[in-house]
């Protein structure tokens, strides 16, 4: 898996618990919603603890990478409006629309806007990855021309790059709903 | 609503200060609102000298090596962290008149207050744990 680009790292290393989880709920409190911590972290209980830490502070648990004794976690700071599902963009597709035109090799280009971490640990098999805090700045790597199938996490950061595509001449761009939080097809984390 | 985490501690050892300290920073590090009632012996894990060098059961003293090597924090350090996370601490103020035990003996910040005090706050806890 390739380099995982985070906005901040939190070193628990040696430490036991309830430190790696006390060290990681300050660090994501100086966190804007959106961004992504790493822990690293010797504890091996760490691992079960993060994903119920998230699951009960509500923010987004992306997954762990081992490297020898140390586990490095990886969790993103979720945003309130994510938690509704209200897509505006009305060309919309769902999971399963798009499912079946990847597998009948339709000529589409699916654009992955979530964080680099995220992309990581799962995404579309051949899906293009631009963040979409990066994406106005990247739209030279895309084509106007192209079917573009926008996803996220939910719905909610895709809608907002349908919308910027459409204002700067994307003429043929889908929001994918719910996106990979339902997403059953194949999965990629190469 | 956040979760509501009622603990009470009853016993005095390093043991009991452990199970009762992790388990309260852990809640209050993941957004639960925790509160504990110190009652009996449960005083010496918020007693200003006590709390600095509780004793490990009997026999189990070779643990207090392990401790040191799994780099666990000590008892003063995990109390100002759930201090600093909002938990809540409520002495015992019968147990306190009992032992004679004025707050001034206690550490900072603490509340004192009867049986009804824990109650009104346990009345409706997601979890209620005994140590």
């Amino acid at each position: 898996m390739a380099d995982i680009s985070v906005n901040v790292t939190v070193d628990c290393k040696g430490l036991s618990c309830p430190m790696p989880i006390v060290r990681t709920k300050k660090a994501m409190d100086q966190l804007e919603a959106g961004q992504v911590i790493e822990v690293l972290a010797t504890d091996r209980g760490s691992l079960a603890d993060m994903q119920g830490w998230a699951k009960n502070t509500g923010h987004q648990y992306l997954g762990t990478l081992e490297d020898g004794e140390v586990l490095k976690h990886y969790l993103r700071k979720s945003r309130p409006e994510e938690l509704k599902e209200a897509a505006n963009y009305p060309h919309t597709i769902s999971n399963e629309e798009l499912q079946s035109k990847l597998a009948a090799s339709e000529d589409i280009v699916t654009l992955d806007v979530r964080e680099p971490a995220e992309y990581a640990f799962g995404h579309i098999p051949g899906a293009v990855s631009i963040p979409l805090g990066d994406l106005e700045a990247r739209l030279s790597e895309l084509d106007p021309e192209d079917s573009i199938h926008v996803v996220c996490r939910t719905g909610s950061r895709s809608d907002l790059a349908c919308h910027l595509l459409a204002e700067h001449g994307f003429q043929y761009v889908s929001n994918v709903v719910p996106g990979m939080s339902a997403w059953t097809g194949p999965i990629g984390n190469q | 609503m956040s979760t509501k985490v009622a603990i009470i501690a009853s016993n005095g050892g390093q043991f009991d200060a452990y199970k009762v300290f992790n388990i309260a920073t852990a809640a209050a590090a993941t957004e639960a609102e925790v509160a504990i009632f110190f009652t009996f012996e449960g005083l010496n894990l918020i007693h200003k000298q006590a709390h600095q060098q509780l004793p490990l059961p009997a026999g189990r003293e070779q643990f207090a090596e392990g401790f040191q090597k799994a780099n666990v924090p000590g008892i003063p350090e995990l109390v100002a962290m759930a201090q600093e996370l909002g938990v809540r601490m409520i002495g015992c103020q019968m147990t306190m008149d009992v032992m004679n035990l004025t707050k001034d003996e206690f550490i900072d910040g603490i509340e004192v207050g009867g049986a009804v005090t824990f109650l009104d706050f346990a009345k409706d806890a997601n979890v209620t744990l005994s140590f």
